[in-house]
């Protein structure tokens, strides 16, 4: 019952959420790559503000979208134990016996959870900014070239529409299906690796009946109607640019560029 | 043992932005060995009660005491299992819970998961089938080649044969036809009544709540609207149409009968003595 899941559509009044869908996801692809790029401290110092404007202008809640680094503090963890015992490069730290630390170590952890944060950061931002239908329209119209070359853009962006509009109604069942079979003894948390199997079956298989069955029925509803992949047809909603996207679009590039020129020609 | 629950209270999504109150403060009194309907509009909290009723759910404030067990906030309830085997749930269409290859497998995996041996879980199982109206035959077939009715007989009998003291059915009849689920009441009588086993029915149908219930609940927008005997609750059927709530066929045909000019007393609320009064009053009349 109202689940309230990270990273869901979060209805607001903001410059970002105006934005046309199809900017907004060339601008976190900009990002992405800019992320990716080697620029080095100075670099993801101008990435970080970057991604704050964009937030401070989304309006949304900074502890909210901080909250979806939650389930990452295990894997910096991970990371970092990893990269200790592996990287034994730069200048040591801290040395006692045959234990060490390197800088690099630390550094290189450093970068990794720094990018894992931006990138969760502006996916976080992209899909609370932009309602699921927006979004898939944004792909298709993105896609759209790719049809000349026999690519069906059209049924690839249905198909992403029906699995977001899917995901809350099987997170349902899915709690419908636990709690029954709790009702019947199962026992989630505890239990030898043979039971928890046992009850990760009595929860898999009900699922996947229903989800086929829901499908099926999807199917023959769409079908009731004159569904057809290959129509051509109109948007109520037709997309345009604004102002807006073409200062995104423009600063976003500007950005890759900088990133760029840092990592390669400083 | 009844059931009782003080100042029951459960908002959904607590720490969240959008906290949801579902239950805002609920006090009731659930009596032993009667059959309980539970009934109210959608979103009123009906199945967010009967999820504490065995510890499914844990109240955010208030307290409740289910067959010996105390449930209260945060406080994980000991020994939940033997809960759960106590209050026998049964939701709404069960017959999504099944997943074993046979249906003798998919029954026994209740008694398995409290503990019962291979050999123990059979046998109640081979007991608990024709309670349910199945016979041996289904054994080994697959619940999955079965109707939409016997796929819920069978989901059923996964609750049933754990042998609950109380049994807590979310409507049991919804999407059945009229003669699958008066055999499904039936067999919900038979339970109350022989086996002698508390039974909670959360409903829809007015028709069923006269015709079966001992004790009504109304529930509304998370409080309890109206807690009453069945025979004292359909006497007053303007307090019904209020709250907007169909009345039974037979209610209906009364609130008629009395338009038209008949003095049909409040306390007739079954067909025979309803007929003899027409017919007494038709008779004094010409």
């Amino acid at each position: 019952m109202g689940n309230f899941t990270l990273g869901s559509y979060v209805p607001m009044d903001s410059v970002i959420h105006k934005m046309d869908p199809r900017s907004k996801i060339i601008i976190m692809l900009l990002l992405m790559i800019s992320i990716f790029i080697p620029s080095g401290i100075m670099g993801y110092i101008l990435i970080g503000l970057f991604i704050f404007v964009i937030l401070k202008l989304s309006k949304l809640n900074v502890k909210y979208v901080l909250r979806s680094m939650k389930p990452m503090m295990f894997m910096m963890v991970f990371l970092f134990v990893i990269n200790v015992f592996v990287i034994k490069t730069g200048v040591p730290w801290i040395k006692l016996g045959w234990f060490s630390i390197y800088s690099d170590a630390v550094y290189q952890t450093l970068y990794i959870v720094v990018r894992l944060l931006f990138m969760i950061m502006i996916t976080t931002i992209l899909t609370s900014t932009t309602k699921p239908l927006d979004l898939t329209l944004g792909i298709e119209k993105l896609l759209k070239p790719l049809e000349k070359i026999k690519f069906p853009s059209h049924v690839i962006a249905m198909m992403i529409s029906i699995a977001l509009r899917f995901i809350p109604t099987l997170i349902e069942e899915t709690q419908r299906i636990m709690n029954a079979q709790a009702s019947r003894g199962v026992d989630l948390d505890n239990g030898s690796l043979k039971e928890k199997l046992m009850a990760i079956l009595s929860l898999i298989v009900p699922l996947f009946i229903s989800a086929f069955d829901r499908a099926d029925q999807l199917a023959n509803a769409m079908e009731a109607r004159g569904y057809n992949p290959n129509a051509t047809r109109t948007r109520y909603k037709v997309l345009k640019f604004s102002t807006m996207d073409f200062v995104g679009l423009f600063s976003s590039c500007l950005l890759l560029i900088v990133n760029i020129a840092i990592a390669y020609i400083l | 043992m009844s059931i009782e629950i003080h100042n029951l209270e459960h908002i959904y999504n607590k720490e969240t932005p959008y906290p949801q109150a579902a239950l805002k403060g609920v006090n009731l009194t659930i009596p032993e060995g009667k059959v309980t309907a539970i009934i109210g509009q959608t979103g009123s909290g009906k199945s967010t009660l009967v999820q504490h009723l065995n510890g499914l759910l844990l109240p955010t404030a208030g307290e409740l005491e289910v067959c010996g067990f105390h449930i209260q906030p945060l406080l994980k309830i000991k020994d939940v299992k033997q809960l759960r085997k106590e209050v026998g749930l049964v939701f709404q269409f069960p017959e999504y819970q099944l997943f074993e290859e046979t249906i003798e497998k998919d029954i026994a995996f209740g008694p398995k998961n409290f503990g019962a041996t291979e050999q123990e879980a059979s046998e109640l199982v081979r007991k608990i089938l024709p309670v349910v109206g199945l016979d041996e035959s289904y054994l080994e077939r697959s619940p999955f080649e079965l109707s939409g009715g016997q796929k819920r007989r069978v989901a059923i009998a996964g609750i049933l044969v754990l042998n609950p003291k109380v049994l807590v059915l979310d409507e049991p009849t919804a999407g059945l036809d009229p003669q699958g689920s008066k055999e499904m009441m039936t067999l919900f009588m038979n339970l109350n009544r022989q086996a002698h086993k508390t039974v909670i029915l959360v409903t829809h149908d007015m028709e069923h709540v006269m015709k079966y219930c001992d004790h009504v609940i109304v529930m509304d927008h998370g409080n309890v609207a109206h807690e009453a005997d069945v025979k004292e609750f359909f006497q007053n059927p303007d307090w019904l149409l209020n709250i907007g709530i169909n009345p039974p066929s037979i209610i209906r045909l009364k609130l008629m009968l009395n338009e038209k000019g008949f003095n049909i007393p409040n306390d007739i609320l079954d067909e025979e003595s309803l007929l003899k009064c027409i017919k007494g009053q038709v008779k004094s009349h010409g």
